[in-house]
């Protein structure tokens, strides 16, 4: 019997749990009891985060493409090829004709190491990594408004707020372990608002719900900030102090009555109004978002208006306060702190600046480092599909189905000349690869994820991997080594980890020696530094708050006659993502077998349409065919269907079309039509 | 009467491992206790229940049925040395007493048995529950058991199997401590255990509405820990993995707050909502097993309550329940 | 506890090989299954028992047997393909193998039957437990009073055992009826069409000579019940078999449970009486 500390691999709340092995095979977890985020819980996907490991489908060895097929090979084999390739194809067509994707699954450091292997060995820009498709909106949003994209506050501050504003967010399916906080904030009487058009489990104990209509959150919330100005509400004092660009915001959205927003969002005057009064009540309020804001075509303006919201009420920088983006993953924090991003070096550095290419070239030891920014992975997949990319590196990650527009994906990956794909299964991704690299999973190496709350925290390896099985960061160090680079040399993570620390201001204090047992916030400047649970206290990190005023955009694809229905994608409890890992763990397949669609009775009833029918769903890109399930949490004209399922993939039918800033797609809109399959 | 001292405690259960695989509560790095082997971590006797159920020692989150091969079945194996497990508390042994009876009851679990039969089990009682506070003494249920009467450790056989293991131990003399314990134990009342015998009268006479059971139904988020923490749910779902050759078949802790766990192939489902998966976790614990085997089967450990990340657990879900319905 | 092949102490949970002799289409989802014990031994089971059926790398699904005991040299199981191991099932032919843990739960009551006449209600595929009764009251028509057959499918392709059904009907030992809910169109489908509950109210029933054993999808359970009480049937004189969902059909794994009973033991067959206060028994 042994047990091994370790985080969660599922979602960004970043709970820990002791992983409980018996002869080299796990066989159960047990929770950390002292843990500050999980405190003795877990969600169901934590208790069950053991159950695939040992999964018969794992990948033991690497695999190379021969007439068509993939056929075991070995690992010098492999790699001598994927190099050879790379390198190939870097010199015929340029570095930039490559692509590198990392993965918020992958440790921080193994992160870092991808990134410095893309920049430093292969000379390119082009590396990003899942959080484009979650919260580059964030990013992009947070950094222009308050100088970090990362969520300001800490999951503790839930237990200590007097009002919740939950936007765009099912936290309790999504982020169960801070869900439950808000179930049990509101129980004490913390106030909730719920602005979320499905009928999600926290509207039900929501002081007020928002029903407002897919795609409407800027008219929402320019119409909450107007009655809040109109009726003198707002955090004068705080404005002043803190902030900038007031006046012109107030003028932008002087017009954004609460009747000009109804019809827009479908909600009634009256109810902006109260929800505009109730939130500037507040003495403490928090807002919380995720992909029902970001995954927009305007999501950057989504995220500008949430920011606006928190600074006109003075909700920044104080506990119980703040603009909480959830971050999806286990590691999307992580993935981006360490510059698995296009245009940033690790810490939000960013590669147009000479100074910070001049500090990463000494330390890296390399001649030059590119200067333009790169490609982000969603524009690199029209690339590829243009042509005009040649050569891939996925880590740890399944575009096929986590891609909108499922058919432009595959076509993207099939025009490619070479594709690597490195990961724990053969996904539907690696299985139209040149060559697989087998990777250990999350419970079979050492390393550090960062958490939603910037918490970084120890990732330990419990069991070995199987077969030749081998860690991200050890397989990228191999490749580097094979490519010519003789300076990717480190023992162990927390070598990686010491450098990440001299490179990077906000981990400048993060080493293994601190992190235990239960981690450390960042930013962490220097080794005395305790870390930081909340941030822009006194002063936000870009000096002054900005008040970035938006204009209103409606979503790309609205419904019409021949597409009547508004499609959101989403997540269910059960499963994450792609479904690689929750659908081989017996218990999570058990509960979400197939894909469905979830529809309101009235319409459903309009479509002759009964519970568990089977219906084809169908968008200007693809059909796939799901299960109904009739229910009011959808309201009319609007069906949510989950992205996991390969078979009835939803991004069989999303639309690719990307926010103009961010490149984020929109997952959350688009036309659709469904009907009763024969 | 045989004592321990403190200090005492990791040689002994060292020493029993020639004969015996020990497990028994230890700290780990932050802090939470577990059961582990003497030298895995420093021995955590005090701070009453563990938070992980010691009944895991002999039915695990996740066990072998078997694995089929073309030479046929080959059946879980029992352990090498027979268990010795430390660290139950008198609530923990009275839950080990009712799973006992249920696996060997109709149909005898053998998997279950294979690490339960001829396992020694060891209680802790006397003031080495959290901070101090006091733990009823079990007085039976197990081989034997640990007192801390303060500054030693009692230690108490109840079986021959416990009296042969002990049987090198220091003599002390019988000078009442042990009758003035269980006479101090004894006057603390338990309030959740009275809530929880309260509520299952209140439950079994039918007056508790099933619109009580949706709202705090509304409250769950189906994280299983509840059911996964308690001692005295033994639900089990199985699964089977297909390797080149081999098929192995595994069983894992199920649990009753999932929407799968009745669900029938056809759709049908008799616990399909919240509401009635929410009854049934409370219902079947207060109302259920006794109709079955003339006992509550919430033995009061704690855990569910501990564990439960919105706070529902069956001492919370009782004492509204009461709240609620109790007067009327 | 179950014995191995060798007649050494297996597992409870270890299967026990059997080989299918034959394997027929009943309907387009539905297949009868003959098989035998590999050891050549009789299954030993009684009419509304079940087994938990075993394929290595689809687990366990619990299926009635469809066969009466008093045919010793085979059982046979009718099996509806609904889901993952029944699939696989459905792709196994002659002289394939499968694993079998059983018989397990409470039969249909014989000794309570005998000298009574038996109202034998079926819906859809419980068609497939019924007929092991059926068949026992065929081989020992002696032991019964008049022996009626009810049956319900949802329409014509759905009927199964139609060659059984032509046999009942012939015979002068039953009085049967069955309906179809709907016949599609363009089906040349020539027998009753409605529902189940429809062919209660024409029969001529001594209330207390008469048992029911109904076995049928849960949605018929209320409506036929509600018809055989205004026909003057107590409770206890009504026989349901209920299908749970079920792991280990051994009274450990906590799936099929209702309230306090356990389906797997105390059912799957019980007297109405013992579990119509039941919440979420029927
Ligand atoms: C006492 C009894 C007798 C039965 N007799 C027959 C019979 O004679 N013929 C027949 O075709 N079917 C019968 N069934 C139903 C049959 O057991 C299910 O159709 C079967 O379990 C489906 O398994 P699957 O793997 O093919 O389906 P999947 O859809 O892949 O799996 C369904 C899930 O439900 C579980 N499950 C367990 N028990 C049941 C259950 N009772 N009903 C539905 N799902 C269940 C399965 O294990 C699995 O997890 C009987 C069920 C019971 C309880
Ligand atoms: S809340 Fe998130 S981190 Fe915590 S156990 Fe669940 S999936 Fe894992
Ligand atoms: S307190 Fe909770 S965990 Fe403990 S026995 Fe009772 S129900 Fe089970
Ligand atoms: S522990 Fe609480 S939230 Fe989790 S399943 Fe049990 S009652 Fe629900
Ligand atoms: S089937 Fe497992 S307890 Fe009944």
């Amino acid at each position: 019997m042994k047990r091994t500390l370790t985080v969660c691999p599922y979602c960004g709340t970043g709970c820990m749990f002791y992983l409980v092995s018996d002869s080299g095979r796990l066989i159960g977890v047990e929770p950390s009891t002292t843990h500050p985020v999980s405190r003795g819980g877990l969600c169901v996907k934590g208790w069950n985060a053991f159950g695939f490991v040992h999964h018969p489908d794992r990948l033991t060895t690497p695999l190379i493409r021969r007439d068509g097929k993939l056929h075991p090979a070995s690992w010098d084999e492999a790699l001598g090829l994927v190099a050879e390739r790379l390198r190939e194809i870097q010199e015929r067509h340029g570095a930039d004709s490559l692509m590198f994707a990392s993965s918020a699954k992958a440790t921080n450091e193994e992160n870092y190491l991808l990134m410095k292997l893309a920049r430093g060995v292969f000379g390119t820009n082009n590396i990003d990594h899942c959080a484009r498709l979650c919260h580059s909106s964030t990013v992009t949003g947070l950094a222009e408004t308050f100088g970090s994209g990362a969520m300001t506050n800490s999951i503790d501050c839930f237990d200590n707020t007097d009002l919740i504003l939950i936007i765009g967010s099912n936290t309790t399916e999504q982020h169960p372990l801070i869900g439950s906080r808000i179930l049990k904030a509101a129980r004490r009487g913390t106030k909730l608002i719920v602005a979320d058009n499905r009928l999600i489990r926290l509207a039900r104990h929501a002081d007020l719900h928002l029903r407002h209509n897919n795609g409407s959150d800027v008219a929402l919330l320019n119409a909450m900030m107007q009655v809040i100005i109109a009726e003198g509400l707002e955090d004068r004092e705080f404005i002043a102090a803190r902030c900038e660009n007031f006046e012109a915001f107030a003028a932008s959205i002087a017009d954004w009555t609460p009747e000009r927003a109804a019809p827009l969002t479908g909600l009634q005057p009256g109810e902006i109004v109260a929800a505009a009064r109730l939130f500037a009540g507040a003495k403490r309020a928090m807002i919380v978002y995720s992909m029902g804001i970001t995954q927009h075509s305007h999501g950057v303006d989504n995220v500008r208006c949430c920011a606006a919201l928190a600074m006109l009420t003075g909700n920044v920088g104080r506990p119980g306060t703040g603009v909480n983006p959830l971050r999806g993953q286990n590691n999307v924090q992580g993935g981006c702190d360490m510059g698995a991003l296009p245009d940033v070096f690790s810490g939000y550095q960013k590669v147009s600046d000479p100074m910070v290419r001049e500090k990463f070239t000494r330390a890296w030891g390399v001649d030059a480092l590119p200067s333009t920014p790169g490609l982000p992975l969603t524009r690199a997949m029209d690339a590829a599909a243009e042509g005009k990319l040649h050569g891939m590196f996925f880590m740890g990650e399944n575009p096929i189905l986590s891609d909108p527009d499922q058919g432009h994906a595959r076509h993207a990956l099939k025009n490619l000349d070479f594709l690597v794909v490195q990961d724990i299964f053969l996904t539907e991704t690696a299985a139209l690869a040149d060559v697989v690299l087998p990777a250990a999973c999350y419970a079979e190496k050492e390393g550090t994820f960062t958490n939603t709350e910037r918490r970084i925290q120890r990732v330990r390896k419990g069991v070995e991997p199987p077969g030749e099985a081998k860690a991200d960061w050890e397989i990228i160090c191999a490749l580097a080594k094979q490519a010519g680079c003789d300076k990717m040399h480190y023992p162990d993570p927390s070598a990686v980890m010491d450098e990440i620390a001299s490179v990077t201001p906000i981990y400048g204090g993060i080493s293994y020696d601190r992190l235990d047992p239960l981690g450390l916030q960042w930013p962490c400047p220097d080794r005395d530094h305790p870390g930081t649970p909340i941030l822009h206290i006194g002063r936000f990190n870009r000096g002054k708050g900005r008040f970035s005023p938006v204009i209103y955009r409606s979503p790309a694809e609205l419904p019409d006659e021949e597409f009547p229905f508004v499609l959101t994608t989403g997540r269910t409890y059960f499963h994450w993502h792609t479904g690689t890992m929750t659908r081989r763990t017996h218990l999570l397949d058990r509960e979400e077998r197939r894909s469905f669609i979830e529809i309101n009775p009235d319409d459903a009833a309009r479509l002759g349409v009964r519970e568990r029918d089977d219906v084809l769903i169908a968008s200007r890109r693809g059909s796939v065919r799901a299960q109904a399930r009739i229910t009011g949490i959808v309201i009319p004209g609007v069906v949510f269907m989950p992205f996991h399922f390969t078979e009835g993939a939803a991004n069989a039918l999303t639309n690719n079309v990307l926010d103009p800033e961010s490149s984020i797609p929109e997952f959350k809109v688009c036309a659709v039509q469904v009907r009763k399959a024969p | 009467m045989k004592y321990l001292s403190n200090e005492q405690i990791p040689d002994f259960f060292s020493s029993l491992q020639a004969t015996h695989e020990v497990r028994l509560p230890i700290m780990l790095p932050d802090g939470t206790r577990c059961l582990g082997h003497p030298g895995d971590g420093t021995v955590a006797l005090f701070g009453g229940a563990l938070p992980a159920k010691p009944t895991a020692a002999f039915f695990p989150h996740e066990g072998p049925v078997f694995v089929a091969a073309s030479e046929g079945f080959t059946e879980p194996s029992a352990p090498e040395k027979p268990l010795l497990v430390v660290g139950f508390t008198s609530r923990d042994l009275a839950c080990l007493r009712f799973i006992d009876r249920f696996f060997a009851e109709g149909w005898r679990d053998d998997i279950y048995f294979r690490n339960r039969q001829g396992a020694l089990v060891v209680g802790v009682s006397g003031y080495c529950g959290p901070g101090g506070a006091s733990l009823a003494l079990a007085d039976g249920d197990c081989d034997f058991e640990l007192v801390w009467d303060r500054t030693r450790w009692l230690v108490v056989s109840h079986t021959g199997a416990g009296s042969a293991i002990v049987e090198g131990l220091a003599e002390t003399v019988s000078d009442g401590t042990l009758e003035r314990l269980r006479k101090e134990m004894a006057v603390y009342e338990d309030e959740n255990e009275k809530a929880i015998r309260r509520a299952s009268e209140l439950i079994r006479a039918d007056r508790v509405p099933d619109t009580f059971w949706s709202e705090i139904g509304d409250r769950c988020i189906a994280c299983t820990g509840c059911n996964l923490a308690c001692p005295t749910c033994t639900c089990f779902g199985v699964q089977d993995w297909r390797y080149a050759g081999r098929v192995k078949r595994s069983r894992m802790w199920d649990s009753c707050q999932l929407d799968g766990f009745m669900r029938e192939a056809s759709g049908h489902n008799p616990l399909g909502t919240e509401g009635l998966r929410t009854r049934r976790r409370i219902h079947h614990k207060l109302a259920a097993d006794p109709d079955r085997w003339g006992e509550i089967s919430c033995f009061v450990c704690g855990r569910c309550d501990a564990v439960c990340p919105t706070g529902i657990g069956i001492f919370a879900v009782a004492r509204e329940l009461i709240e609620r319905f109790g007067n009327i | 506890m179950s014995s191995s092949a060798d007649g050494t102490t297996a597992s409870l949970y270890v299967p026990v090989d059997c080989e299918i002799i034959a394997v027929s289409d009943l309907t387009p989802h539905e297949k009868l299954f003959r098989l035998r014990l590999k050891n050549g031994a009789p299954l030993g089971h009684l009419p509304g028992q079940f087994v938990q059926v075993s394929l290595l790398g689809w687990e366990e699904a619990p299926i009635s047997v469809a066969s009466s005991p008093t045919r010793t040299d085979y059982f046979e199981m009718g099996i509806r393909r609904t889901g993952s191991l029944t699939s696989a099932m459905h792709e196994l032919t002659a002289g394939d193998l499968i694993g079998v843990r059983g018989p397990f739960g409470r039969p249909f009551e014989l000794p309570k039957l005998r000298g009574h006449d038996l109202l034998l209600i079926s819906g859809g595929c419980g068609l497939a437990p019924l007929r092991s009764l059926i068949h026992y009251c065929e081989d020992r028509p002696e032991e019964f009073g008049a022996l009626t057959i009810l049956y319900g499918a949802k329409s014509p392709g759905d009927v199964l055992f139609k060659d059984d059904f032509a046999l009942w009907e012939t015979s002068a030992r039953f009085a049967c009826s069955r309906t179809v809910d709907q016949v599609p169109e363009g089906d040349c489908y020539s027998g009753g069409v409605g529902l189940i509950t429809s062919l209660i109210p024409p029969l001529e029933i001594d209330p207390h000579r008469t048992v029911a054993v109904l076995v049928g999808p849960p949605v018929m359970y209320r409506a036929v019940i509600a018809e055989l009480k205004k026909k003057g049937l107590s409770s206890d004189r009504i026989v349901v078999s209920l299908e749970r969902h079920m792991r280990c059909g051994v009274g450990k794994c906590g799936h099929c449970t209702i309230e306090h009973l356990y389906c797997c033991q105390d059912g799957p067959v019980f007297w109405l009486n013992e579990i119509e206060h039941l919440r979420g028994a029927l």
